[in-house]
Order: structure tokens, then sequence, then C-alpha cells
């Protein structure tokens, strides 16, 4: 089977997985499994045959020919809306029942269906009329599966700040596609790093589709939007939709000439993003809201790859450029995988207990060991650490900026502190999970709804295997996974010559797979000696304190005070304190609140200093005739005079 | 060229006497009678007699002198309206706002690129200030007839600069302007009667409700 018979099974799956969304269920999770599997099997044929697929008909779209490609670049975000979408469809089958949800489940599916077939068309077309056609129909399927559930007001308010951040990215799209046609005289797109004069849309480009990748200004609409949607979108959203940015970043860095210094800022914006979104998901209390700040942060490591890999590209020094840009294209499935993953246990939290709330959760490992075994597990690939997935396109990444810092040039002066401060986003991130782990599934229930948790059942238990087995497999065989990274890399910048896998990646794979092979050693004679021993229950030591209540627990805030107060700066947090005064206090409270700085202190205040100017300008819409023929009056008077005194 | 400039100075007198009166038949009366002045113009203009001169005159003087503001008096008569203006901007300062716009209109026509044989003429300056006027007048009075007092004082400064071009403007552009001055007058009579009798008032400023 080649791709064009893959890619048309695909798209006839996904056409009647629409058809059969509204009515049934089974028919629906059969038809969209065979269409993701066919994408998933053609991009992988196109990944590891180092070749393109390319398809130009005669057929005729708003007077373009429709013209399919996918190389590389695409085939790698093709495998993984594909991967995302399987898992996510089969999850949402139990997730978003029928018997939970009778009105919004057959739209949910509807939604879902068409998101991924707009996704797949996104990465085919190669003509930026398509391209924005499909943009904009992922975009509203995107708000549509956002407000899945509109009878919350919150639900209603992401969706359109959504929308709203949506169609700002879309409208700077629409510029940069339309100037680009314009320069180049052909809708067409593809490689022209030839035409210098066409860098300069590189900026809007990096607007439009980091508006959508989330970066971090520009993220505004993220946090609230993955915190209010249903969990499987959720999921879909981080895992593959802010991934449609990336991919827009990453395409049309290859195939348009970077204007000078471009390079530069994509890293800085990545770094920033890295740093300040993992410090914003420290000050969360709400579970899904931190790890959709951890999309930011994962977003900022994936653009200092790309951004590296640019700065290589304009020195002239292919080779550590090429590892940056692997690390950065392996950490889009990584974080797709694990952040999937993440979601997905969230959402089985959530289906369980009904709260986001971390202050409301704790203890729930007894009663969800799967999904707490599995959430601990992605918490891990999230935080970078070996042998799981996180690590592996992390070390790609150092590996670049490691051998940038032996180039002689301005590269060091940017690498070394990149390099520090990735470390610095590992490391907050790895204390930002050990806090979710410790807090949700850790400790004792802090509310009734904790207390009567219970497991998942099969259908999610077995999605959130899948992903889990999937950052498993890229953290244990990292050199399985090279060539299609590799492919991806030769398709960026048209390159021919394809680079072997670095050795240390082999070393990796060997480490990996004997630390794996390890800690299962250790668990198994750990619990074989626990087994033989038997179990002794004690309480733990509290200080002498004979009635500890679950209440005196450390709370998500409390637990992350210290590193959330070096941030203080940014974060800004709200904090009201009620402080027992007097020998018999009455009452007592304390509520901190992180809130959205660049919206609420930022956005906010500009968009009401608009508002107050247009409504001020609207008092000049009064009605009183005489004052409408004294502003013609003024109005002829000035552009007589100005027609006077310059046009002489 | 005495005799013109002596009429446009007429005319530019009446101006002020419209801006200065306070009552609504008198300003019909200012508005009249600078039609009459204005009528006279292409004869004076044209010192051997010729027929398109002459209709052009007398159609102007019947339309001007006598048709519109018969209209008008008696749509002021039907609607049975106060007589009194009621001023938004006062009397005073629009006299002085007024004549400012006149002095205003003579130093800009010194600018202005005319052909020789009206460097001397008045028409020009007086064309402007007329305009002037009438937009002040429909700025700052707040009856629907005196609104169209105003009209029709605008509509004579565009005459007077129509004057200037008499040797090159058809006789039907002319008199296409006339006939639909007319019909406009005609159309405000109707809707001033309407107006009174659906809103017991004519006074424009209590129309706001209609902005939407």
């Amino acid at each position: 089977m080649s791709v064009s018979h893959l890619l048309i099974l695909s798209a006839c799956g996904l056409l009647l997985s629409l058809a059969t969304a509204m009515r049934s269920s089974r028919a629906w999770l059969a038809t969209s499994l065979a269409g993701v599997l066919s994408a998933l099997g053609a991009a992988i044929f196109t990944l590891l045959s180092n070749g393109g697929w390319e398809w130009q008909s005669s057929f005729r779209i708003g007077g373009e020919t429709l013209h399919l490609r996918l190389d590389g670049v695409s085939a790698l975000f093709l495998a993984l809306v594909a991967v995302l979408g399987g898992v996510v469809v089969s999850y949402s089958r139990e997730y978003w029942a029928e018997a939970a949800h009778p009105r919004s489940a057959p739209r949910g599916r509807f939604w879902l269906s068409l998101m991924l077939l707009a996704m797949g068309l996104l990465l085919l077309c190669s003509n930026g009329l398509h391209f924005l056609l499909a943009w904009e129909l992922f975009a509203l399927c995107g708000y549509f599966l956002i407000t899945l559930d509109g009878r919350l007001r919150e639900v209603r308010a992401a969706g359109w700040l959504y929308f709203a951040a949506s169609h700002a990215g879309t409208l700077a799209l629409f510029a940069f596609f339309a100037m680009l046609a314009a320069r180049t005289g052909s809708w067409e797109l593809g490689p022209m790093q030839t035409q210098a004069e066409l860098a300069p849309l590189f900026w809007l480009a990096l607007f439009g589709f980091g508006v959508k990748a989330g970066l971090f200004p520009l993220h505004i609409w993220l946090p609230s939007a993955h915190a209010n949607a249903p969990s499987h979108v959720s999921a879909i959203l981080s895992g593959v939709a802010i991934k449609m940015g990336i991919y827009g970043i990453v395409r049309f860095s290859g195939w348009l000439p970077a204007p000078a210094g471009a390079g530069w800022v994509v890293v800085g914006l990545g770094v920033v993003s890295a740093v300040l979104g993992v410090a914003f998901a420290l000050g969360q209390h709400d579970l899904k809201r931190l790890l959709a700040y951890h999309s930011v942060e994962n977003i900022g490591i994936i653009l200092m790859g790309i951004g590296f890999a640019m700065v290589a590209a304009a020195h002239g020094h292919a080779a550590w450029g090429a590892l940056a840009l692997a690390g950065g294209l392996l950490h889009v499935w990584n974080h797709g995988l694990f952040k999937g993953l993440l979601f997905l246990g969230a959402g089985s939290v959530l289906h369980a207990t009904g709260t986001r709330e971390m202050n409301r959760l704790g203890g729930l490992w007894r009663a969800m060991p799967w999904t707490a075994a599995l959430f601990a597990l992605g918490a891990a690939a999230i935080a970078g650490l070996p042998p799981l997935n996180g690590f592996v396109s992390e070390w790609l990444l150092y590996l670049g900026m490691f051998d940038a810092v032996n180039q002689p040039g301005a590269a060091v002066a940017g690498a070394i502190p990149a390099i520090i401060l990735l470390a610095v986003t590992g490391a907050l991130a790895l204390a930002c999970f050990v806090k979710v782990c410790g807090v949700v599934f850790l400790g004792a229930p802090r509310s009734p709804a904790a207390e009567h948790a219970h497991e998942c059942g099969r259908w999610m238990r077995g999605s959130m295997g899948v992903l889990a087995a999937g950052c498993a497999a890229i953290g244990l065989l990292p050199v399985a996974f090279w060539p299609a990274v590799r492919s991806a890399v030769a398709a960026w910048r048209g390159a021919t010559e394809s680079s072997p896998a670095p050795e240390s990646l082999t070393t990796l794979s060997f480490i990996h797979v004997a630390l794996a092979l390890a800690g299962g050693g250790a668990a198994l004679w750990l619990r074989r000696q626990a087994r033989r021993g038997g179990w002794a229950r004690a309480g733990t030591w509290d200080c002498g304190y004979a009635a500890p209540t679950a209440r005196m627990q450390y709370t998500a805030g409390s637990f992350a005070g210290i590193i959330t107060e070096w941030f203080a700066w940014i974060l800004r947090p709200e904090r009201h304190a009620f402080r027992p005064q007097g020998p018999f206090p009455p009452r007592a409270a304390f509520h901190e609140h992180t809130p959205e700085t660049v919206l609420e202190r930022v956005l906010e205040p500009v968009a009401k200093a608009v508002l107050a100017v247009s409504s001020a300008a609207r008092r000049l819409q009064h009605g009183r005739v005489h004052a409408y023929i004294l502003y013609l009056m003024s109005g002829l008077a000035v552009l007589a005079a100005l027609t006077f005194f310059w046009g002489r | 060229m005495d005799g013109l400039n002596l009429l446009v100075g007429l005319a530019m007198g009446l101006n002020l006497v419209a801006l200065g009166s306070s009552r609504l038949p008198s300003l019909i009366q200012v508005a009249a009678v600078q039609g009459v002045v204005l009528g006279v113009m292409p004869l004076v203009m044209e010192p051997d007699f010729r027929w398109m001169a002459v209709l052009i005159a007398v159609a102007t003087m019947a339309m001007k002198g006598l048709v519109i503001p018969a209209l008008l008096r008696r749509a002021m008569r039907t609607a049975n309206i106060d007589r009194d203006l009621n001023p938004l901007i006062g009397f005073v300062p629009s006299l002085l706002v007024g004549a400012a716009g006149m002095i205003a209109a003579v130093l800009l026509t010194r600018q202005l690129p005319l052909l020789p044989e009206h460097q001397e003429s008045l028409l020009a300056p007086g064309a402007l200030a007329s305009v002037f006027t009438g937009l002040l007048l429909l700025v700052g009075r707040s009856k629907a007839i005196s609104q169209v007092c105003g009209y029709l004082i605008l509509e004579n400064g565009i005459y007077l600069f129509g004057l200037l071009l008499i040797h090159s403007t058809p006789l039907l552009v002319e008199g296409g302007i006339l006939l639909d001055l007319t019909v406009a007058v005609f159309v405000i009579g109707i809707i001033v009667d309407r107006i009174q009798r659906a809103f017991d008032s004519l006074d424009t400023r209590k129309l706001t409700v209609l902005r939407e």
C-alpha cells in the first residue's frame, strides 16, 4: 500500500466517522480509529522512506488547484495527530459517554472527528489559500469542542477568549499568506529561501502561529481553555492543537528566508516561555490549569530547539543546529505523549471526584492505583527524568547547545544562558510535579469527594496505557525513533544529507534500559521482602499532636510557596489573610490566588482604555442635526485647509 | 463691474441681516430679497442683451424671490409655529462669526488662482461668505424652517460661484439646480407639516430619538 492509498483510506474513515458520529458511538469509534490508523501508517511510511509524497490535482477549490504534500516535517506532526487522536477517541467513549452527557456526547464526537480531519488537511495542504481554509476550520472545531459543556459561564468565557485570541492570530496569518502570495505571485507554498525580500514576513507568521502555539506573552487564551474544556479535549488541545502553531513556525522558518536575528528572538521567546510557564504552573492550584501552564513551558523548550536551529542555519553551522532541531521536534512528540497522558489522568481524577481543585483532593492512589501510577509516569516524563522520553529530547537539545558553545562566534553568549535556564526549567518542573503527585495522590483525602473516588474504566485506563507505553518506548529505545526525526530535520530546509544518530544516543539507550531493569528489579525485590516480612502500619510522626486532620496537610499553595515567592515579581499572587487574633480567635482564613498576569494586568487595562475611548467617541453620535452639520463643516474646512496648504 | 460688485456687496450685507434677524418671517424676507438681488446679477454682468441671461434672471427672481418664500410662509402658517427663532448660537456671536467669516473669505480669495477678469470682482468672496453664512444658520438655528432658510442662503453662495462660469454653464444645468431647490423646499414644507402634526413641535433638537 502506498501513501496515497493510506491517505485516501484515512480520509474515508474520518468522513464516515463524521457521518456516524451523531448516531452510533460504536460505529464512530471503529471508523475514526480506522481513519487515524491509516493516517499513522502513511506518516510512518513517509518518515521511514525518507522521501516526500506529493499530489497535484486539477481539482480547484476557490480558484486554486489542490496541491497536497507530505514530507518529513508534516509526517512527523501527522503521526502525532494520529496517535493522540486515536487515544483520545477511545478515551472519550467512556469519559464523555452518552449516559452522562446525552446532548453533548454526539456533538463532541462530530467535532472531534472534524478537528482531526481539519488538522490532517492543514498538514497536507501546500497552497496558502487551502492552508487558511483548513486552519480556520480547525480553529472553529476547537471552539466548539471547548464549549461542549456550554451551560457553565466560565466555560463560555474560556471559549470566547479562545475564539478571540485564535482570530487575532488568524488575522496575522491572513496578512502573512496574502502578502506572500502578492510577493511571489502565487498561492503555492514551497521552499523559497532564495527570495530575500520575503524575510520580514516571518514576523507575521511568528505572531500568527505563536498565538496558537501559546508562547509566553501570547498564551492568554491557553490556561482557561485547557482548564475548562472536557479533559479529552484538553489532551487534544495541548497535545496536538498547539503543535499546529509549532508546525507553522517550523514550516515557514524552513521555507522562508529568516530575517536577521530571528533565530535569537525565537530562542528568547522559548526561554521566557519555558521559565515563566513553569513558574506560573507552580502558582496554580487548579490541576488542569497547572498542566496548561506546563504546555507553555514545553512549547518554550520546543521553540528553543527551533530557534537554535535557525541561529545555526544563519551562521552556516548545520551539525549542531540539526541536533537542536531534532531535540525540539522529538519534544513535539514527547510533549504530545506525556501531556496527553497527564490530561487524561487529570480527566480520570475529575471523573472520579468532580473537582479540579487540588486542595480538595488527596490520597487518591488508594482508590485509583492505575491512574496514580500512569500519572506519576507522565509526571516523571515531563520533568525530564531518565529513563523516559522527556529526558531524551532535552538531552538532544542540550547536545546541540553544548556543541554551539564549542563553536567560535556569538552563539556561545546565547547558548550558555539558555543551557542554564533550560536546566532551571527542568528543576522547577520536577518541583511542580512533586507538588501535584504529592497533593493529589498521596496524603489523606481532603474532601468527601476525594474519599469516595473510584478507579476509571477499561477504555480510559487503556488509552492512558497506550500513551504511557509511548513515553517508555521513546525513553528506552531513542535510537529506534531517530530515523523519523532525522527525516523531519532533513526536510526542514530541504537538505539531502542525513546525519547519523549521535553516538551518545545509543549509549543513552543502554543506560536507560539498564536503569529501567535495575528499577524494576529493585521494585520486585522490595515487594518480595515486604511479602516475606509482612506490612506494619503506623501513624506518621505528628509532633506529638494527637488529633491531626486532613486539613493540616500541606496545601498546593504552601508546598510551592518558597518557589512562587521567587517569582512573585511576575506571578503577583493575591493573598487575603484573616489571622487568628486574641485568646479566643473567632475565625481565621487564608486565600491565595495567582492571577493571569498578562491577561489581567496588561491586556485588560489596554482593552478597557480602548473601550473608554470608543464610548467617548460614541457620544459624538447624539442625533442633533445641527451638530452633524457642524461636523461636516469642520471636516470640509480641514480638508480645504489640507489641500490648500499641503497640496501646493 | 462696479454695479456687480455693488450687488454682491448688498448680498453680503443681507447675509449679516439674516444672521441678525430674530424672527422667522424677517429671515424668510431676507432670503427672498437676497434671491432677487442675485437674480438681477446676470443682467448687470451681460452688457449686451441676451435671451439666455434674461431667462436666467427672470427664473431666478421668480423662484427665489416669490415661489420659495411663498411656500415657506405657507408652511409656517399651516404649521402654526412660534415665530421666535430660538438660536443655538446667539445673535451677537453669530454676527461676529459671520463678519469674521466674511473677512476670511476676502483674504482667502486673494490666495486663490482666479482668472484675471475675476480678480477685481467680489463674486468669489461673496460666494464663500454666503456658503459660510448658510452653514452657520444651519448649525445655529433650531427651527426646521429657519434651517431651510440657511440652506437657501447656502445655495445662493453656490449660485454666486456659478456666476463666475456664466459663459460656460449651460442653461439647462442652472435650470436643473433651481428645480431641485424648489422641489426640496416643497418637500420640506410637507415634511414640516407632518412633523408638526406628529410631534407637536418643529424643534429639530427634539428629533434626537431618531438617531439609531
